[in-house]
């Protein structure tokens, strides 16, 4: 059985699906998850978006010729619809609404997922899941009705070979192995996940997520992007559109030391003022300055002060904190393996301005500590921030890594295996990679 | 709607991107298709270069069948010495591309479209064996017909999955297409069942040029003789047949 | 991490009004501060240390002024830290006077007039910061602590447009605050 097709892995964020072959080193596909449907399906699939239905349009208003109404007769409607991109280009034309099955990291429209799952499967991997094995990822915290759920559809409607569910911040872990400063491969560490929703800080302890101690911070890529717009809003820049900021962010953006050095620093050297240039869909080009933004955009992580003003704790605290309440004999791992993952880490210097922070923080407590105890020697701590080249698609590329292991199927969970004991089944999972699996 | 395209929408997105002139990254991706096919992407020595290789099942039958003939048609300067593990390969030279957007279009499409080229050879050459069999049959009655011209060409069995096949055979008034088709569980026999039946009654309900259509659980005449046969024991497998006469057949 | 605190907090022997710090400036505007030696000639402004003996609040005013701005909370840790608020007031009141459009001459005489204005003080009932501050304890206080004040906006008002005009007779676009 070596040389058989490769797994699937699917990483289905509120924001983007990523899909791919395990043992690649990218996901094939990265779209939007999002799904258009025909305005009455919406409604009537279930959907527990709350928002009412579109009114249903008579069909021939929908620019269908006899064909429509033949599937209209027939009751096709459920299998008109669009996923990833085309959904968004679809919703912008009459008839489709648009929809987005995962929120906030959870799988909040079944009927959606399934159908935004099916399309993906064969439209866009074109797999027979009957050959494959899949592996797919859910957060942490997830409910064990949720894994249900997933493992009912995988297995009865599509009648997958094999099934794992992996928790997101795992694989992140897994991924970073990759990073030349990871000597051994523990899956012990703290994830700073930052997607384009919500910033997550989730310590794991050999393979296993430690719940309690989990925090988030309402603060990632979106925000940041606003941040942007509204520092080029103020300046006053042709062009301040939300696309120009995002641009701009994705493009110029670093982490500074210091906020006032690097304000001095931009006042020294004028060529660090950038000239950023907008091709609009007409034609026409703008030329927006880049000054500051530069480097305030991505220290709103470290001073969410400069943007929230109900969020005050900066992000190395937060990580500092999330340690401190998880079990002390992990504790002395965890600042040693904190790893980044997520679209909004990739900033020049992330890493490092968040391992000097911690650093700070840790070594202020110890000489405390040291002054406290009168004489004791502290043999310091380790404080070690991994970034690494998959960060970005961090999960995704962890499944990727997992999924290509030859025991892998041994830790699938089979369609035999679900025939016989049932949904309940996803509730118990070897874990994958972890210490004694060989 | 699930509308199935024929070309494999990573590879064409992939090369698409490629050839727009984006600077050079090297690619290592390992992509699958619909039965059992497995593409494999990667840039060897230099960035530029591009490897597509692409591992069939069933590609021994298909060669017999005369894939490379089609495959060289296709592809011809592009083909090179299979990578190891697959069984037919394309490098294109990024730095060598067609000039113009249209002929590099044409290509990434081309490519795109590899897999069904490679199974398409069979059906070509039923429909070239069809083509010269009517005209030999057309010399005679049907009554007086010799027994060769009658019985139709041999059955070409491509086993494109472990126990599935497809069958394709040329007689003189049609090309006759098998697929043999496994169902395992008692729910899916009838959905299958169901389905299959949609294709047998829509020439007599809706469409009337339709192919003509048959599904059963038994091994069709057509098939006689063929071994290798699995053995049908409690109605799981079935066989559906499309004879497609000539109308359909140059629709091709 | 919080805003920035001054660097003089720490400073001893400072003469303090209500809970107002009155440190030494490098000024030629004359009043009751204790005036620090000049810059060396050839040194710029924004090269000086906050080691350097010439180093004065106005200087951190005016470097801590963009960072600060952006902090919607402030922690008052000391009398400097109250200066350095009160400069930052009284800067950004300054930059709403200047237009984009103004010469050079315009925009000195637009800030000269604002420095110059009559100003409300600590304790009086205009002044915006009140909970912040103490009001000085008899006249005399308030009229040195008038006079101090008075020193610091008309020389911060000069070192202001020094950087805005740093590059011309137009406002320097990278320098809009």
């Amino acid at each position: 059985m070596a040389n058989q097709t490769p797994a699937v892995v699917m990483d289905n964020g509120t924001g983007f699906s990523k899909l791919g072959f395990a043992g690649n080193d990218s996901p094939s596909f990265v779209f939007p998850t999002a799904i258009a449907t025909k305005g009455g399906v919406g409604g009537a699939g279930g959907s527990g978006s709350g928002r009412p239905a579109v009114a249903n349009k008579p069909s021939f208003l929908t620019g269908g010729a006899g064909g429509s109404n033949l599937s209209a007769k027939r009751g096709t409607e459920d299998l008109d619809f669009f996923i990833g991109d085309e959904a968004l280009t679809a919703a912008t034309g009459p008839g489709y609404g648009i929809h987005y099955p995962v929120r906030h990291g959870q799988v909040e429209n079944w009927d959606h997922m399934e159908r935004f799952w099916s399309n993906s499967i064969f439209k866009y991997l074109r797999v027979e899941p009957e050959d494959h094995y899949f592996l797919l990822t859910e957060p942490p915290l997830n409910p064990p009705e949720n894994r249900e759920n997933t493992a009912e559809i995988m297995f009865e409607s599509f009648n997958c070979a094999g099934l794992y569910i992996a928790v997101q911040a795992v694989l992140a872990l897994a991924a970073s192995w990759t990073s030349s400063k990871v000597s051994d491969r523990s899956l012990t560490g703290i994830v700073v996940d930052s997607g384009d929703g919500v910033t997550h800080v989730i310590p794991v302890a050999e393979g296993y997520v430690i719940g309690s101690s989990i925090k988030s911070i309402p603060i990632a890529g979106r925000d940041i992007t606003y941040f942007v717009q509204s520092l080029l809003r103020d300046r006053g820049e042709p062009d301040s559109s939300l696309k120009t900021a995002e641009r701009v962010k994705e493009e110029y953006c670093y982490v500074c030391p210091d906020m006032v050095k690097e304000f001095a620093k931009f006042d020294k050297e004028p060529n660090r003022f950038l000239k950023h240039t907008v091709t609009q869909p007409n034609g026409k080009t703008s030329t927006v300055d880049v000054g500051y933004e530069r480097f305030l955009a991505p220290e709103i992580f470290f001073n969410p002060e400069i943007w929230s003003s109900d969020f005050l704790t900066p992000l190395p605290t937060v990580v500092d904190g999330v340690i401190q309440q998880s079990p002390i004999d992990v504790r002395r791992g965890l600042y040693k393996n904190i790893v980044l993952s997520g679209g909004s880490t990739l900033y020049r210097d992330f890493g490092r301005r968040l391992q000097r922070d911690i650093k700070h923080m840790v070594d202020d407590r110890i000489r405390a500590s040291e002054a406290r105890s009168g004489g004791a020697r502290s043999g310091g701590l380790e404080v070690q921030v991994i970034s690494h080249k998959r960060q970005r698609h961090g999960p995704w590329f962890g499944g990727s890594l997992l999924g290509q292991t030859p025991e892998f199927r041994s830790y699938c969970h089979t369609k035999a295996e679900y025939d016989e004991i049932g949904p309940s089944i996803v509730r118990r999972f070897a874990l994958l990679g972890g210490p004694g699996s060989t | 709607m699930l509308l199935l395209d024929y070309q494999n929408v990573l590879i064409q997105s992939l090369l698409t991107e490629r050839f727009s002139g984006a600077p050079p990254v090297s690619i290592d991706q390992v992509v699958s298709d619909f039965d059992g096919v497995t593409f494999h992407l990667s840039t060897l020595e230099t960035k530029s270069k591009i490897l597509i290789s692409i591992a069939v099942k069933c590609f021994k039958e298909l060669l017999q069948y005369g894939a490379q003939d089609v495959l060289e048609r296709e592809y011809g300067p592009y083909i090179t010495t299979p990578e190891a593990g697959y069984d037919f390969s394309l490098i294109i030279d990024l730095q060598q591309l067609p000039e113009d957007a249209e002929a590099r279009e044409d290509l990434v499409r081309r490519v795109s479209l590899l897999k069904r080229n490679a199974m398409a050879a069979p059906f070509e050459r039923a429909f070239d064996d069809f083509a010269q069999r009517q005209e030999e049959a057309a010399k005679y009655t049907s009554e007086s017909a010799p027994e060769g011209v009658a019985e139709g060409g041999e059955v070409m069995a491509i086993h494109y999955r472990d126990e599935e096949a497809i069958y394709i055979k040329a007689s003189h008034d049609r090309v006759t297409v098998i697929f043999s088709t496994i169902f395992r569980e008692e729910t899916d026999r009838i959905f299958g069942k169901v389905f299959l039946q949609e294709f047998v009654d829509a020439r007599r309900r809706a469409i009337q040029n339709a192919p003509q259509v048959l599904f059963r659980n038994e091994p069709p005449l057509e098939l006689q003789g063929v071994r290798g046969l699995s053995k049908s024991t409690n109605g799981e497998i079935g066989y559906v047949t499309f004879g497609t006469v000539k109308n359909v057949a140059s629709q091709y | 991490m919080p805003a920035y605190h001054s660097i003089f907090l720490n400073d001893q022997d400072v003469r303090v009004l209500g809970n107002f710090a009155l440190l030494p400036l490098r000024t030629r505007t004359r009043g009751p501060a204790y005036t620090l030696p000049p810059l060396p000639s050839g040194t710029s402004e924004l090269d000086i240390d906050g080691n350097d003996e010439s180093y004065d609040p106005l200087d951190e005013i005016l470097s801590l002024f963009r960072a600060n701005t952006f902090f919607r909370n402030f922690e008052i840790k000391g009398p400097a830290d109250r200066l350095l608020i009160y400069g930052i007031l009284f800067v950004s009141e300054c930059l709403g006077k200047v237009k984009a459009t103004m010469g050079r001459k315009e925009a000195e005489k637009a800030l000269l007039n604002t420095a110059l204005d009559q100003f409300a003080i600590p304790g009086d009932a205009s002044f915006p910061l009140n909970q912040a501050f103490e009001a000085p304890r008899d006249r005399q206080d308030a009229e040195t602590l008038r006079q101090y004040l008075s020193q610091v906006r008309q020389e911060l008002a000069m070192r202001l447009l020094a950087r805005i005009y740093a590059d011309g007779p137009m406002p320097s676009k990278a320098s809009q605050f």
